[in-house]
């Protein structure tokens, strides 16, 4: 409704109005402009030779376009292995936090009992707590009990995302009617089962922003992986790049890096290109309250 | 209601376990760890002896800490005042008629979404680079001399640069929401009676933007607090003095790093506490400063 407003709203071209706005738009047109040149820069860089990188002379493809970096990067440079690290972390974890955050939400939005309050406002503060003060306890228990691995990452990226999905679902459930609830007990259905097979679908768009979001910050997640992936088969794409990095420093092979840039960027900007309506709205109209 | 409780409890249990397990257990130890003196994270707690403050005063007295806490400051002080102005130049020109709105919004908040070791690297390795860069590529093509954009005493600005760039979009999209809120007819009144956009702005958009202003301040705080990233990416090998943040000092005493031997967790503990009551201090003292009013529309 709201967009079709504004699409009829925009019809009219007034050249008068259009030039008033004339320094807005150069303001704006100046930032983008930056931005794609450096986004196409990294895209055709990573199809040029180091030689030609160096040389300033990336944009020509002299002497064609070379897939070959994508091929070095995704396989002597390991960036498959991170890429399928963060890939197995960001939709384990993602599944994971809703089956956790969800039922938890439910029950805090529905059901008055003591704690309540409480639980709400630790998952609030839970939220602003940095990582610093939470990793070296962690980082202690893990290693007495020689905890380790991939399971290990999976646990923290779900726990650490917890407070955050269920506070974000919170709002959601309570705006549900409670006739759903009141029509499935005359029917027989149990409360856990009318969760599962009514209220939980009921919230259907409200869990694919959050899980978005999840996605993004586990696939972007650098400071707890840089600490607890001990071998290299447990890095995720963040770091995982930057051990790149550093060994480009030596062996000089920029192509191969720019290539390494592009598949670690290239999934989280393709979900933008598709989502970032809901990416938008789920900043602005969920977590975040002025 | 016997149904209801073991509904709560089994529906709660999961939850409320994975904020036991890595919030509170952790936080407050942490919190204990911070007054005794603990060489290796890996310490059980029978190793640890009591130190009273002294972690907080070693901490105080490393010239390290100072410098990154100094880093912070201005990283806090002129990247936030840049970052929320320009941001919010960019909400008062999206709702300003402009078309193709939503495009302009969706390709400003883009850094958001990708990886912060991707962009700082796009960064490193072409907009700053020496030989190729683009910023040296321009300032060649204007007859200026090239500038060494990763030399040491252009590091730290550089850095932050970079790190603006990134940041800009969210708090781009915090103003804008905060803007869009505020009903039209007042700046239609205002107009009737002969206000310019100018005082518009000044009259109108800012004061009703107060509690969005606070919002955007405490969470550029907790941003700079936790800065991390760009400055592991800018100086990978070595911590230096121009890059180093609050954070990153942590990570060396705890961690180790090349060229620093002696380890020392119950003082990186205190700098976790340090960090943490900043984050709070400033939270209350603005929401002192700028008080909500309860604004009706």
């Amino acid at each position: 409704m709201a967009k079709a407003k504004a699409k009829k709203y925009r019809e009219p071209f007034n050249l008068k109005k259009e030039i008033k706005l004339l320094p807005g738009y150069l303001v704006l047109l100046i930032w983008i402009v930056f931005t794609v040149v450096m986004v196409g820069w990294i895209l055709a860089a990573s199809l040029s030779t180091s030689k030609e990188i160096s040389q300033g002379a990336v944009l020509q493809f002299q002497s064609g376009f070379h897939f070959e970096n994508y091929a070095l990067a995704w396989g002597s440079y390991n960036v498959s292995k991170f890429f399928m690290n963060s890939l197995l972390y960001a939709i384990v974890s993602c599944v994971l936090i809703i089956a956790i955050s969800a039922p938890a939400a439910y029950v805090l939005s529905r059901f008055k009992f003591i704690c309540n309050r409480l639980i709400k406002t630790g998952f609030v503060v839970a939220m602003s707590v940095p990582a610093i003060m939470i990793i070296m306890p962690i980082f202690a228990l893990t290693s007495t009990y020689q905890i380790s691995g991939r399971g290990l990452l999976i646990f923290l990226y779900i726990c650490i995302n917890v407070p955050f999905t269920t506070t974000y679902l919170l709002g959601f459930f309570s705006t549900l009617s409670k006739a759903y609830e009141e029509a499935a007990a005359i029917d027989g259905c149990s409360p856990m089962k009318t969760f599962w097979k009514i209220m939980f679908p009921l919230v259907q768009p409200a869990l694919i922003t959050v899980t978005i979001f999840n996605f993004l910050a586990v696939w972007n997640e650098f400071f707890m992986a840089l600490i607890f992936a001990s071998s290299e088969d447990l890095t995720p794409v963040g770091v995982g790049l930057m051990q790149l990095v550093q060994a480009m420093q030596t062996t000089g092979n920029y192509g191969g890096l720019f290539a390494g840039v592009v598949i670690v960027f290239l999934p989280t900007f393709l979900l933008y290109i598709f989502l970032s309506d809901k990416i938008i709205a789920g900043v602005t109209g969920g977590g975040v309250k002025g | 209601m016997k149904k209801n409780k073991t509904m709560i409890v089994c529906f709660l249990a999961p939850a409320v376990f994975t904020f036991v397990a890595v919030f509170l257990y952790p936080v407050l130890r942490t919190l204990i760890m911070s007054f005794f003196q603990v060489e290796s994270v890996t310490a059980s707690t029978s190793e640890w002896t009591f130190y009273g403050f002294n972690n907080y005063i070693t901490m105080f007295n490393s010239s390290s800490w100072q410098t990154s806490m100094l880093n912070m400051l201005k990283i806090w002080l002129v990247g936030g005042a840049v970052v929320l102005a320009l941001s919010l130049l960019f909400a008062v020109i999206l709702t300003s008629g402009i078309r193709f709105k939503n495009f302009f919004r969706a390709a400003i908040y883009l850094p958001n979404v990708i990886s912060a070791v991707a962009l700082a690297t796009m960064w490193i390795y072409y907009i700053f680079s020496k030989k190729y860069g683009l910023l040296n590529t321009v300032l060649d093509g204007l007859g200026l001399d090239k500038v060494n954009w990763l030399g040491s005493n252009m590091k730290f600005w550089s850095m932050l640069i970079a790190f603006m760039f990134g940041a800009v979009g969210y708090y781009m999209l915090i103003f804008l929401s905060g803007i869009e809120r505020i009903p039209k007819d007042i700046y239609e009144a205002a107009t009737i009676d002969g206000a310019g956009k100018l005082q518009q702005f000044t009259h109108i958009t800012m004061p009703l933007l107060k509690s969005v202003f606070k919002t955007n301040i405490t969470f550029w705080s907790v941003n700079t607090i936790t800065f991390f990233v760009w400055s592991k990416m800018f100086s990978p090998v070595d911590t230096e003095a121009t890059t180093i943040a609050p954070v990153v000092y942590l990570y060396d005493i705890v961690f180790g790093t090349k060229g620093v031997v002696h380890r020392d967790a119950g003082q990186g503990a205190a700098v976790g506490v340090t960090l943490c009551l900043c984050v709070v201090i400033i939270y209350f003292v603005f929401n002192k400063l700028i008080k909500d009013e309860d604004i009706e529309y």
